[in-house]
């Protein structure tokens, strides 16, 4: 029967394969590159062998003894091993430069196309609703922001309000302090 | 087959235990088929932050909400999560698996800002504005509702450099401790962002004067990227784990969050991506918000640095730059398992976050 030590195993072998792979891809795409647009490279050559020596291996698992759930739990273990693997293949690569660079270009060109549509279909929309006679998406906007600015007004005011009224606080409680040494000073007065 | 059978009809006593693990397969897929089923027939909408709470204040889109509480300790806690991208339920998911209602078990009067949902009449609504006016108020709101002099602070994610930014511009609020949890500080540790944000790759200028706000569709876009395996796992996972009628109610709510993302508000979104990823001015010093130079060693009051190991959004040694960076002789950095959400929400954050976060602040809250 099938225990971890196999699942590790075999979960070596794939990384290794993937590894293989990963490096036979980049000659491919290295060759094709030099090579020009001429010959199409055929990307699944080097999956052929990794596929093959990997239905193989399981095969070779299932031969081993009778086949029980315990299996499935190998066969998730090892999904989320090769799953991870390839997370970190492609967090390195995206990882880089030259990913940010092909990046920050496909959002540009996508920017670049997207501003223009924008702006038409907002102008139509807009020119829609007025014929309309419905109040349109810039208007609605500008009553939200003045209601924003009338809200921070009212904040303000009532900071302000607040810091008048802790003034007024202090002074009542000073004029309190006076009038209390007041009547303590001419109850002295009398007692002498 | 044959042999199989033959060696389950002579030989039953060997077998038993394998016929016992496949009926046990066998009701787990029966449990798979009715959960699924019941998730594609009649799906619910889960129920997510039930812990009772009261709104305090709003100020536009903001909320201020209080959570009750025994108030054992005398000092109101402010949590701050981040701004745009997602919703802070995910601190209150569902009961027993909630960071709110462990804090509020523990006896903190606890007090969260929600930023709210922002839309396009907000787009002006700059970083400074949430730092030097909604802070501010939500902080003097707060102490007010509790009746307290001073207050702790924690800021997750984007909310602990906002909180930083705030606690260091107001002295005159007194914050008696700040906790960043997984909040980046040093953006120049801070992993594929800082990469995919850099000046020269991307304009951030070009990208607010297009868009006006940043849709929450681009946000999601831009999160799914930095893990792209992340919703094979989360379906694998699902699929192996879908008879388990815990663990579904637990995804359907973590779902839910997941794909609830929030847009930016375009000046806001400018000022960070400019002025935190792409100039980390912040750590530098040179960051000015209302005329005032943001210095975090001006943070003097004690602070607790958490940062998670496996955290690609903010990287630990990212979280763990303000330790250098503030003033304070109190000051503890504690590095946790688990990633960016898994830090502060879910059973390990429950097992491994929540009571630390607790245990430090509690005797620095009486």
């Amino acid at each position: 029967m099938a225990d971890n030590s196999s699942t590790h195993a075999l979960f070596d072998l794939w990384k290794k394969q993937l590894e293989e792979g990963t490096q036979a891809w980049a000659r491919l795409v290295g060759q094709w590159g030099q090579a020009g647009q001429g010959q199409i490279p055929d990307p699944l050559q080097f999956w052929r062998p990794f596929m093959d020596q990997g239905i193989a291996a399981w095969t070779k698992l299932l031969t081993q003894g009778p086949a029980t759930p315990e299996l499935l739990g190998q066969w998730k273990q090892f999904l989320d091993q090769w799953i991870a693997a390839w997370g970190k293949v492609l967090e390195q690569a995206m990882g880089t430069e030259a990913f940010a660079q092909a990046l920050g270009k496909y959002l540009d060109q996508w920017l670049s196309l997207q501003g223009p549509a924008k702006k038409v279909a907002e102008e139509s929309t807009e020119a829609t609703l007025q014929a309309l006679g419905v109040p349109s998406r810039s208007q609605v906007v500008g009553i939200a922001r003045q209601l924003v600015d009338l809200e921070d007004r009212i904040e303000g005011l009532e900071d302000r309000l607040g810091a008048l009224l802790a003034r007024m606080d202090d002074l009542f409680k000073s004029l309190e302090d006076h009038e209390a040494a007041a009547a303590r000073r001419a109850a002295e007065r009398v007692a002498q | 087959m044959p042999d199989r059978f033959t060696m389950l009809t002579e030989e039953p006593a060997a077998d038993a235990p394998v016929i016992a693990q496949w009926q046990e397969e066998l009701d787990r897929n029966l449990g798979r088929m009715k959960n699924f089923a019941e998730q594609v027939l009649n799906p619910k909408e889960p129920l997510v932050g039930q812990t009772p709470k009261q709104e305090i204040y709003r100020k536009n889109k903001s909320r201020l909400y209080r959570y009750e509480s025994s108030r054992r300790y005398r000092t109101p806690l402010l949590f701050v999560p981040n701004l745009g991208i997602s919703r802070p339920y995910i601190f209150d998911l569902l009961p027993g698996g909630s960071f709110v209602e462990h804090m509020t078990r523990q006896g903190f009067d606890f007090y969260l800002l929600d930023w709210g949902v922002f839309g396009p009449e907000d787009n002006q609504l700059t970083l400074e504005d949430c730092v030097t006016r909604i802070l501010p108020r939500m902080a003097k709101k707060a102490l007010e509702a509790s009746g307290a002099g001073e207050l702790s602070v924690l800021g997750y994610c984007m909310g602990a450099p906002l909180s930083a930014c705030f606690i260091a511009v107001y002295p005159e609020i007194r914050v008696r401790n700040f906790v960043n949890m997984a909040g980046p500080i040093d953006f120049s540790k801070s992993g594929q962002f800082r990469v995919w944000l850099d000046r020269k790759y991307f304009d951030a200028d070009k990208f607010v004067d297009t868009l006006g706000q940043i849709p929450a569709d681009l946000v999601k876009a831009g999160f799914k990227l930095l893990k792209p395996t992340m919703d094979v796992t989360t379906g694998l996972n699902l699929w192996w784990n879908l008879w388990n009628d815990a663990y579904v109610e637990g995804f359907r709510a973590l779902n839910k969050w997941a794909n609830d993302y929030v847009a930016f508000p375009g000046e806001f979104f400018r000022q960070w991506v400019k002025e935190f990823y792409q100039e980390n001015r912040m750590i530098r010093g040179e960051l000015r918000l209302a005329g005032k130079a943001v210095r975090l060693e001006a943070i003097r009051c004690p602070v607790f640095v958490v940062g998670a190991k496996e955290d690609y959004i903010a990287p630990p040694d990212c979280v763990k730059a303000l330790i250098h960076a503030v003033g304070s002789q109190d000051k503890e950095y504690v590095e946790l398992p688990g990633g960016h959400i898994s830090l502060i929400a879910g059973r390990g954050a429950a097992i491994h976050c929540w009571p630390k976060v607790s245990a430090w602040l509690a005797p620095r809250s009486e």
